[in-house]
């Protein structure tokens, strides 16, 4: 993008800019970005700041239009974007601040394998990994299901997965909403939605979403990565993925239907694609009850393209997945509407927060965390590039009390794909990820040029913003060995 | 700004699309006579951005029928261009020709003809076309369109 951004940005900490409520009329509340002034400038580089500005239009936006320092250019939302609306002053839900993507998000696994121990087999067991997973464009299940059952998973969700055989109840404890949030119905997505999601159970997709097998290679946090059984050089898994055409024809088909309720509900918003509708009318409550259909959807797939990763470990090294200590740390989404509880100004208010490119970072104690993470936090999992690094971190009270509990989602996206594919070449960078240890197995060149590293922004520093200004905490930092993209 | 070129019936390279710079997802701006023709343009630019023929052999065409309404002809884009790429991942077809016959300002009636997916090299995963800085403009020399996709 070559045009600089011109708007209005006050410094209000190192890691805190606002910009002000009068920037533009018709913005409920500020919008705040958390950001150094290294990310700052790369910022002003697109839009996100000025739909950062059109969010703040939202009817019952509380606060601040908030966005996270990987922030970038979407469409209605910036991604990386977060906006809780409360019911109670006219709050409204806006499929656009989930996305097409409905709950695609990132689960990590820990083995108990050591770099040292497998370094020689990555290649192959890469190779292995991404011929047992369907990945790509078009590709469809390893995993079949019948129209009955494709109900089933929107309500049950990973349990669905599970109660198949696909995976243990303990997985499911280690999943945001235990892999179903409650008050799915599948009577609220069209047959043109089940038909475009069919099929496609157990794939991972193309675009960013990945699988890679990944070594730690820093501690942060001792005590942490003692509560998680992590220590240096242990191997992980990470997979990134979420509710394919599924989620796509469901945020469809209520764009298409809220874009008319701006007029119904005379709601002035600056970007037809933030197209909402009250979240206590009957458009706003059956767009809910079909994103949880989606968001449902994607846990079952992550737990099956889990499964699938296990099973090809056991292909590879002959041994059970329990053996290899294949657990799942945690599985969080990062394109979701949630409805949540805060404390705001005294009172407590059931908001509607919308994660779009972001992810809940619950500090410890809260209710909603399983008993092993009460004391620790939430495990957030920040995936960055193919060649950097990948993080796992911790959600905090500052968080809570901040940002609705919300952090970042990942590295973000610097340069178009456009740009990208024009600039980058595909043998120099498979040599470049080669020369640092990375193989790289792709469906396609195309998808790996767009995905290659000097795409996006450097993972460290988007990172480094959100430790530091406390709205979660660093554990451990991991670096790709193994990198399987659709 | 890169340029797409294709050949049209006569065998003349023609100018297809621009693409728009985006950080996230693809843009494309497109160009036609009239509003039928600028509709059809479209489509076919966001099909040339999906998938690309690698089939020689000619293949069985599957001919579906599109009826679409809206309140506006930017609504009307939107929601036609989405009806592509809904049935297009639905039914596992590319379609490759656009005829649209009874148009206004707020309805269609299309008759697309599509081929099978696994005659071409599939390059792009469109999710939908968003509203997102959407254009819809009449010039002297015809009609323009800016549209900005999830990918």
């Amino acid at each position: 993008m070559s045009d600089l951004w011109q708007g209005v940005l006050e410094k209000i900490d190192d890691y805190r800019w606002r910009i002000p409520k009068n920037y533009k009329a018709g913005m409920r509340v500020p919008g705040i970005i958390y950001a150094d002034e290294k990310l700052l400038k790369d910022i002003r580089h697109d839009k996100a700041a000025e739909q950062v500005a059109n969010v703040a239009f939202l009817p019952g936006i509380v606060r601040a239009s908030l966005a996270m320092p990987d922030i970038h250019w979407g469409y209605g939302f910036p991604i990386g974007g977060v906006a809780a609306t409360d019911a109670d002053n006219g709050g409204v839900v806006s499929p656009g601040g989930v996305g097409y993507d409905i709950n695609c998000g990132v689960r990590l696994l820990k083995t108990n394998f050591q770099f040292e121990e497998i370094k020689d087999k990555i290649k192959d067991l890469t190779y292995v990994l991404f011929s047992d997973i369907p990945a790509g464009l078009g590709s469809t299940g390893a995993i079949k299901v019948s129209a009955k059952e494709e109900k089933e998973i929107l309500i049950q969700g990973a349990g669905w997965a599970v109660k198949r055989g696909y995976g243990t109840t303990d997985d499911l404890e280690c999943t945001e909403e235990r892999g179903a949030i409650a008050g799915a119905d599948p009577s609220a997505v069209s047959d043109r939605a089940y038909d475009r999601g069919k099929a496609q159970s157990g794939t991972l997709g193309s675009g960013n979403h990945f699988l890679e097998v990944q070594m730690i290679d820093q501690l942060y946090d001792r005590d942490a990565c003692d509560a998680f059984g992590l220590s240096e050089g242990q191997i992980t898994l990470m997979i990134h993925s979420g509710s394919r055409g599924l989620g796509y024809q469901i945020c469809d088909d209520y764009v298409k239907n809220m874009v008319h309720c701006l007029s119904k509900y005379q709601i002035n918003v600056p970007d037809r694609q933030l197209a909402c509708a009250p979240l206590d009318s009957e458009e706003g409550k059956s767009y809910l009850r079909a994103m949880k259909c989606a968001a449902n959807y994607a846990w079952a797939n992550r737990q099956c393209l889990m499964h699938l990763a296990r099973l090809a470990f056991e292909r590879f090294f002959k041994r059970s997945w329990q053996d290899m200590g294949m657990s799942l740390i945690y599985d969080v989404a990062h394109n979701i509407a949630k409805i949540e509880k805060y404390n705001i100004d005294g009172k407590e208010k059931t908001l509607c927060v919308h994660r779009k490119g972001a992810t809940r970072a619950f500090g410890p104690g809260n209710p909603a965390l399983p008993e092993r993470y009460k004391k620790t936090g939430q495990p957030v999992i920040i995936p960055g590039d193919m060649g950097r690094n990948s993080y796992l971190l911790v959600g905090t009270k500052k968080a809570e009390e901040e940002t609705f509990g919300s952090t970042c989602h990942g590295a973000g996206r610097l340069k178009s794909r456009a740009e990208a594919t024009r600039t980058i070449n595909f043998t120099e960078l498979l040599k470049e990820l080669e020369a640092k240890g990375i193989t790289v197995k792709g469906s396609g060149r195309g998808t790996i040029v767009e995905e290659a590293p000097q795409a996006y922004k450097d993972v460290n520093d988007v990172v480094k913003v959100v430790h530091d200004a406390g709205i979660s905490k660093r554990v451990c930092r991991m670096r790709p060995l193994g990198v399987i993209k659709g | 700004m890169a340029h797409h070129f294709c050949f049209n019936k006569s065998e003349h390279w023609v100018k297809k699309y621009e693409l728009i710079e985006h950080t996230a997802d693809l843009g494309i701006r497109v160009k036609g006579r009239d509003l039928k023709g600028l509709f059809q343009n479209v489509a076919s630019s966001l099909f040339e951005i999906i998938a690309r023929r690698e089939e020689k052999k000619p293949c069985k065409k599957k001919e579906i029928k599109i009826k679409q309404s809206a309140q506006t002809r930017e609504e009307l884009l939107v929601n036609w261009l989405n009806e592509l790429i809904s049935l297009s991942a639905t039914k596992n077809l590319i379609f490759c020709d656009f005829k649209i016959g009874r148009m206004d300002d707020s309805s269609l009636e299309a008759v697309v003809l599509g081929e099978p997916a696994q005659g071409y090299r599939l390059k792009t995963e469109v999710k939908a076309a968003t509203y997102h800085e959407l254009k819809l403009m009449q010039s002297k020399s015809g009609w323009q369109a800016e549209v900005i996709f999830d990918v």
